[in-house]
């Protein structure tokens, strides 16, 4: 991890990580009994563990010299197995809330494990944990890979990526024992907040500044769709996080939003944190990592352009269609409305493209589970974008809204488009980063394959039937006019489908976990040793195109 | 003038819709401007090749 | 000209940044901005009032456990959720949330009027073992509230802070906020009467959880719960359901 840092730049990193235990001691000492205490301690133990880390091998050998001559790859590999240390945790949790839906008593009586505190340790691990340390790592290589430059900063991906780990452990952390701000994708406290901003920051400006390093002429659009995702998500995530604390020494603080302005500023934060962290970011996986693995460039690159700024434009908007029918002022509504049926023509221009570029390689989809992940998962986001155009609708939503179905929306998108889209990412990425020919088991990508998607149509099929009767079950009346159903009668009618519903997520979970391992014996592989094409610098330069002046 | 609720809707309404025309135009444009035609080419098959080393 | 135009901001990285702001901006700034205009428009509630420290301290606990995530608290314009639930929710009854509670999924019923619907002693059963009141129930037993004393000490800090982001508090309500919450759950006792004074005479003073010796978390969550829908009746004059207030008293 360290060995590519020279001395100096290993003693900025002590410095950083000793401002970071004061800050953890000043909270613990602020916080004393109140929970921001425990928060503080665990900052304290993060920044201690990693400092002690760090001055244990500090005298190890510098750097050679020509360091800018390769890749800098170390925090994209510790990356990409946080992700999935985060992936294993994120879909337990999910199973375990899921299985307390079914069987309520699994919560032991405890406070920490009750469904309402679990719930965002599961959306957050997956969401954050999983899906946010596997954008940044496929980010920083990809980012490397289309501007043929090293990334502009030695000290700041590992802050970025350490940082936003921090940041995931005080969310998931603050959750178990009672720390939340109930904001929807966005529960964790105004320090956490605060402390998250910092480090988005520095992961824009090193973004931006290794693009400006770039020796191609245009920035490949796989970069534009993960500018949008860091620079929406930032404005997103300061909009909808100002509050006030109770006081300094307090976890707890009040959003300065009320009521109504609340609800409108949440969703839009909601709606466009799916756009732009579930979407964005991952689309710019796809558009790198499916046409590699296909070996064909993508079927059109003009209308990835025209998608995109139809994504970025069209996406802001919608987020009030998570309010219909509410106390939202109607024009707002109708015009979410709009937009989100509108969203579905980039949407599936998006889709369209990553299918119609395996067009003349069906072949390997079939031979290749890992280029299949990628093929399934734009099937996937076809489909959920689709789904939720249709929701947005608002005698659909009249109907879906409050129900399973939405649960079952979010899981067709997260599952299907994100999960898949990242696992054949990773397997992609993996055997090229550390340098082995393939993936240990080409057996157990296989496997993975199928287990993932079996769980998750077993998930989607049960939360559509469960949303869809639950709908219907709160309107219907009788014959002289009465509510026929009671809320109970309609809850019973749930448990076989919430019991479908954990064992799918749980088949989803044993084959990220089959992934991990995979993943892991990959990784202890021999690398290729031949004096290959991995050692000869790729000298060519771009046709007719003078070398950027910042070098 | 009062700056009232209603003003404020219409004003958001009309412009928005302005804004939205104006920008998928300029997006158009650039999509299609012959002269780019060689970048995006060559953006489109550069992630193919050789990516092993930083360019110098 | 559009294509010079990207050419350039495409050169500089910090260019592209700013044209996805400028794309990204617009839809949010035309939705939210014009919201906050929105009192010219909306009904008033001169009877409104605030929530009780003990009111207050429930719903932080309501929000710390989670309770939205399955339970909302908006009752849509559709007539079945009236006829279920009661009177549709209007923006007003939410202008002192911060955050607002309206939910989004309903895996347990709304609970937007639950207020005055049950007995305190019937919540405080469903609380610790919902499954003894509704053997039906999927809902977690939440039995360790009424374990744990809470937390009044800052109570003042809390009203505070809400009143920094315009909940309009009084510096008597701040000064005695413990007071009132003590008093609020305790019946009987000398400082009871300040709650009333302080916030109207509706105000429900009780021994929430049935123990008037020491105030638990489950106190104010009860209190929190019984007030949900009451704070104002606007509602009831806005709707055609001919449903009233619920009165505890009656």
């Amino acid at each position: 991890m360290i060995a590519q840092l020279t001395s100096s730049e290993r003693q900025y990193s002590a410095v950083i990580l000793i401002l970071l235990l004061m800050a953890g001691i000043a909270m613990a000492a602020l916080g004393k009994a109140d929970a921001l205490g425990v928060q503080g301690v665990i900052v304290l133990l993060y920044s201690g563990v990693l400092l002690a880390f760090v001055l244990s091998s500090i005298d190890k050998p510098e750097p050679s010299e020509d360091r800018q001559a390769n890749y800098y790859d170390d925090p994209i590999k510790v990356g990409i197995v946080l992700s999935m240390v985060w992936a294993v945790f994120g879909m337990f949790m999910g199973v375990w809330v899921a299985a307390q839906l079914a069987w309520p008593n699994l919560a032991f009586d405890a406070a920490w494990s009750t469904f309402g505190r679990m719930r965002p340790a599961h959306t957050t691990g997956v969401i954050f944990g999983f899906g946010g340390n596997a954008l940044i790592a496929t980010s920083f290589h990809v980012v490397q890979r289309t501007s043929r430059t090293r990334l502009a900063g030695q000290l700041s991906p590992w802050f970025v990526l350490m940082g936003y780990n921090l940041f995931c452990l005080l969310a998931v952390s603050g959750y178990f024992i009672g720390i939340t701000q109930s904001k929807e994708y966005a529960e964790a406290e105004w320090y956490a907040d605060l402390w998250l901003v910092i480090v988005w920051v520095t992961y824009l400006v090193l973004y931006i500044r290794t693009l400006a390093r770039r020796k191609e002429p245009h920035i490949y659009v796989a970069n534009w769709y993960f500018m949008a995702f860091i620079v929406v998500v930032a404005m997103l995530h300061i909009v909808n996080n100002l509050a006030v604390p109770v006081s300094w020494g307090h976890a707890k603080s009040y959003t300065i939003w009320p009521g109504v302005q609340d609800a409108m500023v949440q969703w839009w934060y909601g709606h466009n944190a799916v756009a732009f962290f579930l979407t964005a970011g991952f689309l710019g996986m796809m558009y790198y990592y499916l046409p590699k693995r296909a070996g064909r460039p993508i079927f059109s690159y003009r209308l990835s352009i025209l998608s995109f700024w139809g994504i970025t434009f069209f996406y802001m908007w919608a987020g009030s269609h998570h309010l219909h029918y509410t106390a939202l002022p109607h024009w707002v509504q109708n015009l979410g409305m709009t937009f989100s049926v509108m969203l579905l023509v980039p949407s599936w221009a998006s889709a369209g493209n990553a299918l119609l570029t395996l067009n003349g390689a069906w072949h390997k989809v079939r031979d290749d589970a890992t280029l299949r992940f990628m093929m399934v998962a734009a099937v996937f986001y076809g489909l959920s974008t689709f789904e939720g155009s249709f929701l947005a609708i608002r005698p659909v939503n009249s109907l879906s809204h409050y129900t399973d179905w939405t649960v079952g929306h979010v899981h067709a998108g997260a599952l299907g488009w994100v999960a898949l889209i990242t696992f054949g990412s990773l397997y992609t990425l993996v055997p090229a980063l550390w340098k082995r020919e393939r993936m240990y088991s080409a057996a157990l990508v296989e496997v993975h394959f199928w287990l993932a998607l079996a769980g998750t149509l077993i998930y989607v099929f049960a939360m559509w039937n469960s949303g869809i009767i639950q709908g219907l079950m709160w309107r219907t009346y009788t014959e002289d006019n009465a509510l026929a159903y009671s809320f109970v009668d309609s809850l019973l009618a749930m448990y076989p489908y919430y019991i479908a519903r954990a064992f799918g997520g749980l088949l989803f979970l044993l084959g990220t976990i089959v992934g991990c391992y995979n993943i892991w014996m990959t990784v202890r592989m021999a690398p290729v040793t031949a004096q290959d094409h991995a050692d000869l610098p790729d000298r060519r330069a771009a046709p007719g195109i003078a070398p950027s002046p910042a070098e | 003038m009062e700056i009232t609720h209603d003003t404020l809707v219409a004003f958001s309404k009309s412009w928005g819709l302005f804004y939205l025309i104006a920008f998928a135009i300029g997006v158009a444009i650039y999509t299609f401007w012959p002269s780019n035609r060689r970048r995006f080419h060559r953006a489109k098959h550069s992630i193919l090749d050789q990516d092993d080393k930083p360019w110098r | 000209m559009s294509e010079l135009f990207h050419r350039k901001i495409e050169r500089t990285a910090i260019g592209f940044v700013v044209a996805i702001i400028a794309a990204a901006s617009v839809g949010g700034i035309v939705e939210i901005a014009p919201l906050f205009t929105i009192p010219d428009t909306v009904e008033e509630a001169p009877d409104m009032r605030l929530y009780t420290p003990l009111e207050l301290a429930g719903r932080d606990i309501y929000v710390r456990e989670g309770c939205y995530a399955c339970h909302s608290q908006m009752i849509r314009t559709l007539s079945d959720e009236v006829e279920r639930y009661g009177p549709y929710s209007l923006a007003v009854e939410s202008k002192y949330d911060h955050p607002m509670l309206w939910g989004s999924k309903r895996t347990g019923p709304d609970l937007a009027r639950v207020g005055g619907k049950y007995s305190d002693f019937w919540h405080v059963a469903h609380l610790s073992n919902p499954r003894d009141v509704v053997p039906e129930s999927n809902m977690p037993a939440y039995a360790f509230l009424a374990r744990t004393p809470l937390r009044m000490d800052d109570l003042g800090l809390r009203l505070a802070a809400l009143r920094a982001v315009g909940v309009p508090y009084t510096d008597d309500m701040i000064e005695n906020a413990a007071a009132d919450a003590y008093g609020q759950a305790t019946p009987d006792s000398s400082y009871s009467e300040g709650v009333t004074g302080r916030y109207g005479e509706k105000t429900q003073i009780s021994a929430f959880d049935g123990v008037t010796t020491n105030v638990t978390e489950m106190d104010a969550l009860v209190a929190y719960l019984q007030v949900l829908g009451r704070l104002t009746d606007v509602a009831y004059g806005r709707t055609a359901a001919s449903e009233q207030a619920p009165d505890p008293d009656q």
